[in-house]
């Protein structure tokens, strides 16, 4: 069921369009990721769900009722701030219960429900610490219990993980998800970490330039990313460019390469494909390209083989497994031939 | 959203400093341009004569005279206020605020009081000349009260504490990994000093300059206690104006010149910040 | 400037601390001294302060004082709280209007004087205590302002958004997040606007009017060194240099370490 429905949202500042006619549905339910580069849009779009900017144009339908115009303090929508925007003089607790206390809740309820939170996210023991006395990730915690408690129709959060350390991260991005699926509420995160927007989200929304690019689950954007722009922001692919005649992909080279070209490309265009679907083993593939190693760079389990082509100006990227790697034995300077499919071939125009 | 409120909380602050700086300003300068009264009032007619007048050598000469004085004592309390901050910025990190405490505390207790501690001090029966007596110093030592030394002796007191501050707050930011890149390029230590420390901290000698410069040149205080009405500044004349001679208009345009002056120099001052800075502050 | 030679930076410190700390010490030395004279120790006193006390002229002044440093720090922590809020929130940047609030913390203390005076003088406004107050908030409100706003530099206003967005009406954002936040720069402000008032002799003498009855004490203390020099100065410029002290020492405390997170 959808819950919130943005239907040709557009801001201005000045001269200035942030956003650019963004039409969306959001289902219930759903761990929704807005993701973009900085200056992309993204949190001017937050800002407006959370009624701190108003739309210049457009609509924001909750529950089917627009509630652009509501003022941010009385919309059952709640933000998890950047920079988690504890109360410095407030104890965790009391940070909690602020939102509680706006809504006339009896004291009781109230205690109760902070007493809850704290259980869930395992900060029962420092309900009475003040916010400069803990961690960033417990911060963190605070920050979402503190919008979580109030059970908002839809909660927002802004680079929820931005904050934290590497290793931390990792953790709590599967504790988002845990939290998200247990308390049942609609989750849009806004993140310019395309990783971070794999792993957590249902779906994903690509904002360039205040307009979206692309709307689908990870796998579809991963896989089949409908712009050069949307292939190269997420994950790494390696870009040949190519001319499009008469339906046969040529390099500057003039090497053919084969692939499933959309509907209407002809002239300058680029043939696009993933480290891990570029094979050494270049038996039944159909596109092949021959080539030197420039480095191999380790990363714990899989290794990337930089590869020196005269195809494209960047060098290009193959993932291996470790064990591949060993097999081979390859070292910086040796010749290597590549592989990979006519189906792994993705083309864009130029 | 937030379009409104600014001004609304603004308001009460702004109203007041409108009736009770603004307005009263804009009055003296409507007054300069007016004819003093046959018996000390306002002659409601428009003349130049007052703006002529402060170019008069007599008045010019004062003007000279007090912006030699204050900026002599500029200078005097930018070396040593420049010297203290440095030595504090080269003390070990932890006790520099206490330093800086230390250094500042003077400047808040009250001026007269510290201005009265010199004229103990320098007084023909004061306590140097009666250090000078048991030290067995037998001659008669010159007079220290009362002269011009006196007041810029007074003047760097009362404002090198400020000097301090205003120093110690460029130099406190300035990363010492840059002085030791310096070093590390071949510069010496007076090298690195002068080119390297020094461009980077003058915001805060332009700064404390104008400070001491802009509050000597009008100050009347220090000329009446420490000076004993042996010569006059701005300052002096201006209270002359309006609490003896009754020249009102005159004593406005003087005032006029006193903050032309002074805002001469803040843009200066902001010049050379900005300049500092790359301009980025602009 | 780890590598600037220590025996210099000490004997440079001690030099400055000499020259700052030797006058005022002198003052505070005489005003224990049985004999009230600078050129000789005849045995500590407080008999001074004794005479200070009984001077009716002193006490009158004293309270006029702070009757003036109270009532103008109190509207100008409340203007000058307001103002830093109001100026800080705003978007745009006026050069105007830094100007404006800049001015009263530069402007030559006789050109305000002057300006005030023949402001009261053309109104017909009678002068006393009433006209000394006005004139101090103009420049207490500047520095409280100042103070307020150096703190609001290192807000973050989005505890501000978070307020709102967790349901707050902005009045009740105001005296549960940014009053409380706030606070020690606040009172900080206060604490330094009534040093400035109690200390402040120009504007106050230009701004009293006639008579013994608006007073103030620098006023007493400036006209005792002009016209006869009483060893009771010596204890009351003592107290003096305590009261503004002790309130600048609270004022740096607060506004260091009081709140978490800063």
């Amino acid at each position: 069921m959808t819950l919130l429905s943005l239907l040709s949202l557009q801001k201005d500042f000045g001269k200035m369009r942030a956003v650019n006619g963004v039409s969306l549905d959001i289902a219930e339910n759903e761990f929704f990721a807005l993701l973009g580069a900085s200056g992309s849009g993204k949190t001017t779009l937050l800002r407006m769900l959370a009624g701190f900017e108003l739309p210049s144009a457009g609509q924001i339908l909750l529950d089917g009722r627009d509630i652009a115009q509501t003022p941010p303090n009385k919309r059952p929508v709640n933000l998890m701030f950047q920079s988690y925007a504890l109360f410095p003089h407030m104890s965790v607790a009391k940070n909690i219960a602020y939102g509680l206390e706006m809504e006339k809740l009896p004291k009781s309820e109230i205690t109760s429900r902070v007493g809850e939170i704290l259980e869930t996210i395992q900060l029962s023991a420092l309900a009475n610490r003040k916010p400069d006395q803990l961690s960033g990730g417990q911060r963190q915690r605070v920050a979402l219990a503190r919008a979580l408690v109030k059970r908002p129709r839809l909660l927002l959060l802004d680079e929820p993980l931005g904050a934290l350390d590497k290793k931390l991260r990792g953790e709590m991005q599967l504790e988002l998800k845990r939290i998200q699926a247990d308390f049942g509420i609609t989750f849009i995160v806004v993140t310019h970490d395309q990783e971070e927007a794999l792993v957590m989200a249902d779906r994903i929304a690509i904002l360039k330039d205040g307009a979206l690019l692309q709307v689908g689950t990870p796998h579809d954007i991963y896989e089949h990313p409908t712009s050069r722009f949307a292939a190269d922001f997420i994950g790494v692919m390696n870009f040949f460019p190519v001319h499009c005649d008469g339906g046969a992909l040529r390099t500057g080279k003039g090497t053919l390469i084969r692939a499933t070209i959309p509907d209407g490309l002809t002239g300058a265009a680029v043939a696009a494909v993933r480290p891990e679907r570029l094979r050494l083993e270049v038996t039944g593939c159909d596109n092949i390209l021959t080539g030197r190693v420039m480095a191999l760079a380790y990363h714990g389990l899989d290794l990337l083989l930089h590869v020196e082509t005269p195809l494209a100006p960047q060098p290009v990227t193959i993932r291996l497994t470790a064990d591949q790697a060993e097999a081979h034995a390859l070292s910086p300077g040796d010749p290597v031939t590549l592989g990979w499919s006519a189906r792994d071939t993705r083309v864009f125009a130029a | 959203m937030r379009d409104r409120r600014p001004l609304f909380l603004m308001t009460p602050a702004l109203a007041w400093l409108t009736a009770f700086m603004v307005v009263p300003c804009l009055l003296i300068l409507a007054l300069a341009f007016f004819r003093r009264g046959l018996y000390g009032g306002i002659d409601y007619t428009l003349t130049w004569e007052n703006i002529a007048l402060v170019f008069d050598p007599l008045y010019a000469g004062i003007f000279l005279k007090s912006a030699w004085i204050a900026g002599l004592s500029a200078l005097i309390a930018v070396i040593l206020g420049y010297a203290a901050a440095y030595a504090i910025a080269a003390m070990p990190r932890r006790h520099q605020p206490l330093l800086l405490f230390f250094a500042v505390l003077p400047f808040w207790s009250n001026y007269l009081v510290r201005t009265y501690a010199w004229i103990v001090l320098l007084n023909r029966e004061g306590l140097i000349v009666h250090l000078a007596r048991l030290l067995g110093f037998e001659g008669e030592l010159p007079r220290m009260l009362y002269t011009e030394t006196a007041v810029v002796i007074g003047l760097v007191y009362n404002y090198l504490p400020f000097v301090i501050l205003a120093c110690y707050a460029p130099l406190s930011r300035l990363n010492p990994e840059v002085t030791e890149a310096s070093r590390d390029l071949g510069a010496s230590p007076w090298t690195t000093f002068r080119r390297v420390v020094l461009p980077m901290t003058v915001p805060g000698i332009a700064t404390g300059f104008t400070f001491v410069f802009v509050l000597s040149i009008g100050n009347f205080v220090t000329p009446a206690l420490l000076g004993g009405g042996q010569f006059q500044m701005i300052g002096n004349l201006v209270y002359a104006q309006f609490l003896t001679a009754n020249d009102w208009p005159f004593g406005a345009a003087l005032s006029i010149f006193l903050i032309a002056i002074m805002m001469g120099l803040l843009t200066l001052q902001t010049f050379a910040s900005e300049k500092a800075s790359g301009g980025r502050n602009a | 400037m780890r590598n600037a030679p220590l025996p210099l930076m000490l004997a440079i410190l001690a030099g400055v601390f000499a020259f700052l700390y030797l006058p005022i010490s002198v003052l505070v030395a005489l005003s224990f001294n049985d004999g009230g004279l600078p050129t000789a120790w005849t045995g500590f006193s407080t008999k001074w302060y004794g005479a200070l006390f009984a001077n009716a002229d002193i006490m009158g002044a004293a309270l006029n004082t702070l009757i003036v440093a109270v009532i103008s720090t109190i509207l100008a922590t409340l203007f000058g709280t307001l103002l830093a809020v109001g100026v800080e929130i705003r978007r745009r940047k006026g050069r105007f209007l830094e100007t404006l609030i800049f001015a009263p913390m530069i402007i030559p203390d006789i050109v305000l004087a002057i300006a005030l005076l023949s402001f009261f003088s053309l109104l017909g406004v009678t002068m006393g205590l009433h006209t000394i107050i006005l004139a101090h908030v103009v420049f207490n409100l500047a520095f409280v302002c100042s103070v307020v706003r150096a703190r609001l530099k290192t807000f973050d206003w989005s505890i501000v958004e978070a307020s709102t967005d967790l349901g707050a009406p902005t009045f009740t954002t105001l005296r549960r997040v940014i009053i409380p936040v706030l606070s020690p720069a606040i009172i900080a402000g206060a604490l330094l606007a009534f040093t400035l008032s109690v200390d402040e002799f120009v504007i106050a003498f230009f701004t009293a009017g006639a008579g013994r009855a608006s007073t103030t004490l620098p006023m007493q203390i400036y006209a005792m060194i002009r016209f006869g020099v009483t060893p009771e100065i010596n204890a009351l410029a003592t107290i003096v240099m305590g009261i503004s002290v002790l309130a600048l020492t609270l004022s740096q405390r607060l506004n260091r370490g009081g709140l978490p997170g800063q």
